[in-house]
């Protein structure tokens, strides 16, 4: 079991690794993290790029993302300087368009003649677009088809939303247990190995199982799978090589994770088991970011009453209006105000305790939402020690 | 018609809105009438029962609450129940689903595992011995896709046993007087544009009926405007500071608030629900459940 290295934070990795993965539950803000650490790697110099999937309309205006599938967009770095920052390196950001990648990926790797049938079968659809995993396999599959190129210092990936953290790590093996033979062929069995498309019922095994197995999903349905496993069956070797020099990336000091969550104790609970897990498969982990986390706006003093804001307040020479008074009424939004800072606060101590040794880093929950390219800087400053 | 007269109830949204505890309420809600409610989780770590202050249910029905029951719907147990339902026969249903290659095989059946989870909520639908059923849904895109299951089937698979199950049940959730959708959000920008496009989803891609919107953790305006001019933190005081800081977050979220609910009922033509904004000093419990609940009897 490898620990993460002591020395590897975000500030380091942003410096010297060359793909930063961003993961987490869906809802957590994944995609501003993402942006804004490739928009401080290219601050500082580097060659960076964001590839997100599915960026909110804001976000991608920001980054100039207008057009769809697959283009490299370069980033406007000029409205940094009103911000008074002089980036010194270039931004580019990328949109997955994920069919048109399985589409590019097939194309690269099926040979003319078997392309047009495979890609026609209706179950090839369901395996680009609806088979569990197959977003996060082919985001991936992307990443390292762009990594492999060079052409660029740094790559940030946005995962796809998924509503579990962990199916980004398992997408591959499930990709391929779909696509090994191991399970068709107990059902087609003679069928599959002779090669033998537009299989009849009674070939499909000829047993028992076969036949219950076509009545739970009728006979067509099962003869079409069939068809579409022989097509194809010659890609398996090429999705396996694939898979292993993604993982072999992934677990290379040219990779890190970098963990996003909010406070929420349903997100810090999946934080902590996938935390586990990246270590458990020696992925290095750059940082845990904790996102959305309510201040406490009073630093652990204790919570004033309702008479000693009144007190303050006529001692600062403002009037306390209104039934219930502005005293009592701020009384009770500090104290509201606190109980959720508080509950921020134990869930983030669980997430530290969780998370050991990976550095942790809190963003504060900002009133208003950030998308321009001063407001994901803004966001950098929580994130990086460098501020 | 009123909303609780329906017999299926599907709560969507974004992930992190908050889709459980307003599955939760409503089932409070709906029980409070007298309805007999079944509230179905979709393979995803169980929190209904918890937030109802329950044990667990696991994949095994059970009592939440009064009137309320629940249950996490898993692929592999929902497979198992309709392999029963379909193969009549212990012994063939054994050979497949005891087979190891069979069983992962089944779960490789594009949508097939989909198609069985969803299958086994319509039908208790159908069954009767539940007024209401509530289906909370996956999170948004994932929620759409496990929706429109029998309709992608039907669209692509020819006819066969998966796709007579496909029609009943595209039919069962296209009724609107059967089903509607509730969508649940949060007054901040991305869950509003995130809830727009999935009511056009819902009625458009879907065809499905939608209910109400739950806009959740909504904050009512505590401070008046002249008030509000004058929460300039760095006084001298630091309690008072942070009064003013707290204060003008909070107006800021009300400010929000009101902003959000006029465009989701302007754009929406709906009735838009606020639940407020709770602040428990402990944890979020079945006390703040029956808060929300009550406030969704109100209107």
């Amino acid at each position: 079991m490898t620990r993460p290295s002591p020395s590897l934070d975000l500030d380091y990795a942003l410096r010297e690794r060359r793909v930063l993965v961003c993961v987490g539950a869906g809802g957590v803000g994944k995609t501003t993290v993402a942006a804004t650490l490739a928009l401080r790697a290219a601050a500082e110099g580097r060659r960076a790029m964001v590839l997100t999937i599915d960026p909110a309309r804001r976000l991608a205006n920001a980054l100039g993302l207008e057009r769809l599938g697959n283009v490299e967009t370069s980033v406007d770095l000029a409205r940094l300087r009103d911000a008074g920052v002089d980036p010194k390196g270039e931004l580019f950001a990328t949109m997955l368009d994920l069919q048109r990648s399985w589409d590019d990926f097939i194309a690269s790797h099926v040979p003319p003649g078997q392309r047009e049938a495979l890609m026609r079968n209706r179950f090839y659809q369901t395996l680009s677009s609806a088979l569990a995993g197959s977003q996060e396999y082919i985001a991936t599959e992307r990443l390292y088809e762009i990594h492999s190129r060079g052409e660029y210092d740094l790559l940030v990936l946005d995962t796809p939303p998924t509503s579990h953290a962990l199916d980004f790590l398992d997408a591959p093996r499930r990709i391929l247990d779909f696509l090994d033979q191991g399970s068709l062929r107990a059902v087609a069995g003679p069928a599959l190995a002779a090669g033998r498309l537009g299989l009849k019922l009674m070939t499909l095994g000829g047993s028992v199982v076969g036949k219950a197995l076509s009545r739970l999903t009728g006979t067509e349905t099962l003869e079409e799978l069939t068809a579409f496993m022989l097509e194809i069956q010659g890609t398996y070797g090429v999705f396996k090589d694939r898979a292993a020099k993604v993982k072999a990336l992934f677990s290379s000091d040219d990779a890190a994770f970098v963990l996003v969550t909010s406070a929420h104790a349903a997100n810090v609970d999946e934080a902590i088991f996938f935390h586990q897990r990246l270590v458990d498969e020696g992925i290095p982990v750059a940082g845990v970011v904790a996102n959305r986390v309510h201040p406490d706006f009073l630093d652990g003093a204790p919570t004033p009453t309702a008479e000693e804001l009144a007190a303050a307040l006529a001692t600062g020479g403002f009037a306390d209006p209104g039934r219930p008074r502005l005293s009592e009424r701020l009384a009770v939004t500090l104290e509201e105000s606190r109980a959720i800072a508080g509950s921020d606060r134990r869930s983030l101590e669980r997430l530290a305790r969780g998370t050991r040794p990976s550095p942790l880093r809190e963003v504060p929950r900002f009133d208003s939402d950030l998308y321009d390219l001063p407001g994901l800087w803004e966001m950098g400053r929580h994130l990086l020690q460098r501020g | 018609m009123s909303l609780l007269d329906r017999r299926l109830l599907v709560t969507a949204g974004k992930g992190g809105v908050g889709r459980s505890t307003i599955s939760a309420a409503l089932a409070v809600a709906a029980a409070s009438r007298g309805k007999r409610v079944l509230v179905c989780e979709i393979n995803t770590q169980e929190r209904i029962a918890g937030l109802l202050g329950a044990r667990d249910t696991g994949s095994t029905i059970g009592r939440v609450a009064h009137g309320v029951d629940a249950v996490v719907v898993r692929p592999d147990e929902a497979m198992r129940q309709y392999g029963l339902m379909k193969l009549r026969f212990r012994a063939v249903y054994d050979a497949v689903f005891e087979n190891p290659f069979v069983s992962r095989f089944l779960q490789f059946i594009p949508s097939l595992p989909e198609l069985v989870m969803l299958g086994k909520v319509l039908f208790h639908v159908k069954e009767g011995k539940w007024d209401l059923v509530i289906l909370d849904a996956p999170a948004t895109g994932h929620g759409i896709t496990f929706l429109g299951v029998p309709q992608a089937l039907l669209d692509t698979i020819p006819p066969g046993a998966m796709r007579a199950e496909a029609e009943w049940m595209r039919d069962l959730l296209r009724d609107p007087a059967s089903t509607a959708v509730n969508l649940v959000c949060l007054p901040e920008e991305l869950p509003v544009n995130e809830t727009l496009e999935l009511a056009s989803a819902t009625t458009r891609r879907l065809g499905m009926a939608l209910g109400h919107v739950y806009l959740n953790r909504f904050v009512d305006p505590r401070f008046s405007p002249e008030e509000r001019s004058a929460f300039r933190p760095s006084t001298a005081d630091a309690p008072l500071d942070a009064a003013f800081r707290a204060a003008a977050a909070q107006a800021t979220r009300a400010e929000m608030s009101a902003r959000y609910r006029l465009r989701l009922e302007g754009e929406l033509k709906l009735s838009v629900t606020p639940l407020p904004h709770l602040h428990p000093a402990g944890a979020f419990d079945r006390a703040c459940i029956d808060e929300l609940a009550r406030h969704m009897a109100e209107t």
